[in-house]
């Protein structure tokens, strides 16, 4: 850590925290991975080691890091195999925002934060369209007038931003946008998200992963309350299909964000397997890591199906159908792939 | 002897379909003309000024394809379940130059003069600044991203050279493209079985 009291300049220490990103994620999981891997641990072994279903009626929100869970229960949500907590929280004094950042990074700790595309001048978005999204703050020189930022996703970025545009962006408004339907609309309201990995995780065997998988699978095939599984993304389908038909655009708005987070969850446990599947030597589990990337393909194509039919959901309705319908094929042929790993002792 | 380099092999085996009739969708666009773009639902574009000319011929990894027309209207299609009828003939290979809204695995209908019909998997990366996720060769990039309103640095633009085996020893007579809004294609050629 490096305190000047008199310049107040707050970083923390050490290089400057490491880019994480795949194509498929969003910036919660980037940012997430970045403390992940500043803590130490391998970002896809700890957020690739779950899986799961979950609709979450009326909670879906528009913006970009939206990721369905209980009340406070983020991380155990992203990484439900690992101690792993995530806490959002609002700067406390109005009088003083930035307290709780200079504390942060004062304790070495990254500050992921709640932002406004259209005020940070390194987004393709600036001074154009309003889209919340997330970014790494590891910096704050209120002598200079800057806070360091660091964002994973295209066009990668690290570096200053003048306090005053980074608080236009984190205060912002977000108003709803029509050239962003999805990520507009929702106050960004200053928020952060408090990310820790309380244990280090133990070395991944096969054995380990097992374990996670047999519970992930366990997560799929077993009925609950709430919509969970593969029954859960059966009931989620049925009524966004109907929605569709009887013309209702929310519906499609909440698609894409929601879809976003099952879709990169996918992408990610699919990739670590299919990574352990190589390095253990077990086609079969690499195999198994490959069809649950195929959810997260087939997750593209009900997503854009989506996006591109907003504006006339009951024409979209048909291609709705279609594409969850491919995609339940691609979590049953998946679930029955992994089941059959996990099953193995 | 004097071995034939394999791309020229190819080349001559290989057949530029004619998909003039299906574009629906305009992905280039001049830096002057941003808006004139819409490749996705944000209105991005690939940058013309880093493909090649419209309607030249172009060969990547030896296989041949015409490049469709730049700026001057639709210059790919977006797969909402067209047929593409091709010439009559036995081919092992359906050759695509094409991008996806992101990463993306749908089937493609393969449709034999005996009747038959076999579904194969139409595989794209992501146009986005994205690796070739499924092995696919990356056969141009636009270094910067088009917007509506302007040029964006730092964010490529790829379009991909993918291939479709045709397993079947039988004559195709055309190609049903995946109802997937996602998927563009921009060219197609058939590789045609050696005899």
């Amino acid at each position: 850590m490096t305190v000047d009291a008199t310049a107040r300049t707050y970083m923390i220490t050490g290089p400057e925290p490491e880019w994480w990103y795949r194509d498929l994620v969003s910036c919660l999981h980037a940012t997430v991975g970045s403390v992940l891997a500043r803590a130490g641990a391998d970002p896809l072994a700890v957020l690739g080691a779950g899986w799961q279903f979950l609709h979450l009626p009326g909670d879906v929100r528009s913006e970009e890091f939206y990721y369905p869970c209980a009340e406070g229960e983020q991380g155990a949500a992203l990484a439900p195999h690992h101690d792993l907590s995530a806490r959002w929280w609002q700067p406390a004094d109005e009088g003083d925002v930035w307290r709780e950042v200079r504390e942060a990074l004062a304790d070495d700790r990254l500050v992921i934060a709640a932002v406004d595309n259209f005020h940070l001048p390194f987004r393709p978005a600036y001074g154009d369209v309003h889209a919340a999204h997330l970014v790494l703050v590891w910096g704050l020189d209120e002598r200079r007038g800057v806070v360091h930022v660091s964002d994973a996703m295209p066009p990668a970025f690290r570096g200053a931003v003048p306090i005053r545009d980074f608080l236009s962006s984190w205060g912002s408004a977000n108003p709803i946008d029509v050239q962003d339907a999805f990520f507009s609309d929702s106050r960004i309201g200053r928020r952060c998200l408090d990310v820790r990995l309380n244990a280090q995780p133990a070395d991944l065997t096969p054995e380990l992963l097992g374990g996670f998988l047999r519970t992930n699978t366990e997560g799929f095939t077993t009925k609950t309350p709430a919509r969970t599984g593969l029954a859960g993304y059966d009931v989620f389908a049925a009524e966004l299909v109907e929605r569709c038909r009887a013309g209702d655009a929310g519906a499609l708005r909440e698609l894409y964000p929601f879809g976003w987070a099952m879709q990169a969850q996918a992408s990610l446990h699919g990739e670590l397997l299919r990574r352990s599947g190589r390095d253990w030597g077990d086609p079969a589990l690499a195999g198994a890591g490959r069809r649950v990337e195929s959810v997260a393909h087939a997750w593209t194509g009900l997503r854009f199906t989506g996006a591109h039919g907003l504006a006339d959901p009951r024409s979209a309705a048909s291609g709705i159908a279609h594409h969850a319908t491919r995609l339940r094929g691609a979590y049953a042929r998946a679930v029955d792939a992994v089941g059959a790993v996990a099953a193995r002792r | 002897m004097t071995a034939t380099p394999v791309t020229s092999a190819i080349t001559r085996l290989c057949d530029p379909v004619d998909i003039s009739g299906h574009r629906n969708n305009t992905a280039v666009s001049a830096a002057t003309e941003t808006k004139a773009g819409e490749f996705n639902v944000w209105g991005n574009s690939f940058a013309a000024e880093y493909l090649p000319k419209g309607r030249s011929t172009v060969h990547v990894d030896g296989v041949p394809f015409l490049f469709p027309p730049v700026c001057e209207g639709p210059d790919n299609i977006r797969c909402a379940g067209q047929f593409i009828e091709v010439p009559e003939g036995r081919y092992d290979w359906v050759h695509v130059l094409a991008a996806s809204e992101r990463r993306c695995e749908d089937t493609v209908d393969l449709n034999f003069a005996d009747g038959s019909v076999d579904a194969e998997a139409l595989r794209v990366s992501d146009f986005w600044a994205a690796p070739a996720w499924f092995g696919e060769v990356k056969a141009f990039q636009s270094l910067v991203m088009h917007y509506p309103h302007h040029v964006q640095r730092g964010v490529p633009a790829v379009m991909w050279a993918q291939r479709v085996p045709v397993t079947r020893r039988a004559d195709l007579t055309g190609i049903l493209l995946p109802r997937n809004v996602a998927v563009h294609v921009f060219a197609v050629t058939l590789q045609r079985t050696e005899s």
